[in-house]
């Protein structure tokens, strides 16, 4: 199969089965794109969170970074089509079914264990990523500094990564 | 059915995409300044909805209120208007920074301000699984779900997709498939 094809048919799926919040899909795509496909590397796939953090709008844009690093200007606008076309036909199918989809029991029951597993697979790729950007003392120290200011203060986690990056520039 | 064009519809979006930073949250209030408050498109009962729906849908949440309010304006065209002007901003930024990173790859100065960056994606992670397990894990059972998934992946390298799948599967055992 094409790798453009490929990269769109692992976006649908992912986007398919992200339930409890954005960050959901990173587990998911690390383990495609980065560990099974070595699309991209796994320093490349924190470059493309940084910027879907620090662009306006969804995380999802990310995907448009990634897309084009796997397939140029065609990937990204496949990326953005794949990530949004499975939200568009759920959401609707939603709207005109809520009542009934809001009581599912089976929706219910599914959806409470998948967000709760989330949070461990969210942890775990956490993890994983550290192992390549926390290589020595000033990097851990970046990451227990922004853990602790995103967690407990009110700051918005993008002026956080941007001092992340400017503190990069001036100690490596 | 109100009756919006669906120029108007990509243009409120486009502007939440643009001037929106930040989190779920903040894009959730500007969502709410502008549909609610200042257009008068949607009711508050109707945005709450939407928030609701945008949570128990699988894809990003804000995506899928986006979508919802989109599709209450004008059905499936209004959905892609609201998504198209929602991502437009971010998408053309992500695809400039995407094409800068190739072409300046081995710039010392971008891998000093991104081994940084990288660092702090890392905080942001963590930080994010620790509000995402304080609002979830409840019980003993939301925390088997959690530890399960934590060492298939971190231990047995097991694939997320499927792992998804199977905690789903076992929600319906663990919570029951029938009233």
């Amino acid at each position: 199969m094409p790798v453009l094809l490929k990269f769109c048919w692992i976006l649908i799926v992912v986007n398919a089965l992200t339930i409890g919040g954005g960050f959901v899909m990173l587990p998911m795509m690390q383990k495609e794109f980065v560990e099974k496909y070595h699309w991209i590397t796994n320093q490349e796939f924190m470059d493309a969170i940084a910027v879907g953090q620090l662009t306006p709008g969804p995380l999802t844009v990310m995907n448009a970074f990634i897309g084009y690093k796997i397939n140029g200007l065609a990937g990204s606008v496949m990326a953005m089509i794949c990530s949004y076309l499975p939200c568009i036909i759920i959401v609707t199918l939603v709207v005109k079914f809520y009542c009934a989809y809001k009581e599912s029991v089976i929706v219910n029951s599914s959806f409470k264990g998948i967000k709760s597993a989330v949070i461990g697979l969210l942890g775990a790729v956490a993890i994983s990523l550290g192992h390549t950007s926390l290589v020595d003392f000033p990097t851990f120290g970046i990451a227990i500094v922004s853990f602790a200011v995103i967690s407990f203060t009110k700051m918005d986690p993008t002026i956080v990564i941007i001092g992340s990056g400017v503190l990069g520039a001036l100690l490596f | 059915m109100r009756n919006i064009s669906l120029r108007n519809i990509f243009l409120v979006f486009f502007k939440i995409g643009t001037f929106s930073l930040g989190g779920v949250y903040s894009m959730l209030a500007f969502f709410e300044n502008e549909l609610v408050g200042r257009h008068k498109w949607l009711t508050h009962e109707e945005f709450i909805e939407g928030v609701a729906i945008g949570q128990m849908t699988p894809g990003a949440p804000i995506v899928n209120t986006g979508i919802y309010a989109g599709y209450k304006f004008g059905k499936i065209r209004g959905a892609m208007a609201a998504i198209s002007g929602l991502a437009l901003t971010g998408t053309v930024i992500a695809i400039a920074l995407a094409i800068f990173f190739v072409k300046t790859k081995d710039s010392i100065l971008l891998r000093s301000i991104m081994k940084g960056v990288g660092a702090a994606v890392v905080g942001l992670l963590l930080s994010t699984v620790y509000k995402m397990a304080n609002r979830t894990i409840k019980d003993y059972k939301s925390a088997l779900f959690a530890l399960s998934a934590f060492f298939a992946l971190a231990l047995f390298k097991l694939n997320p997709i499927g792992l998804i799948l199977a905690a789903g599967i076992s929600g319906l055992a663990v919570y029951g498939w029938r009233k």
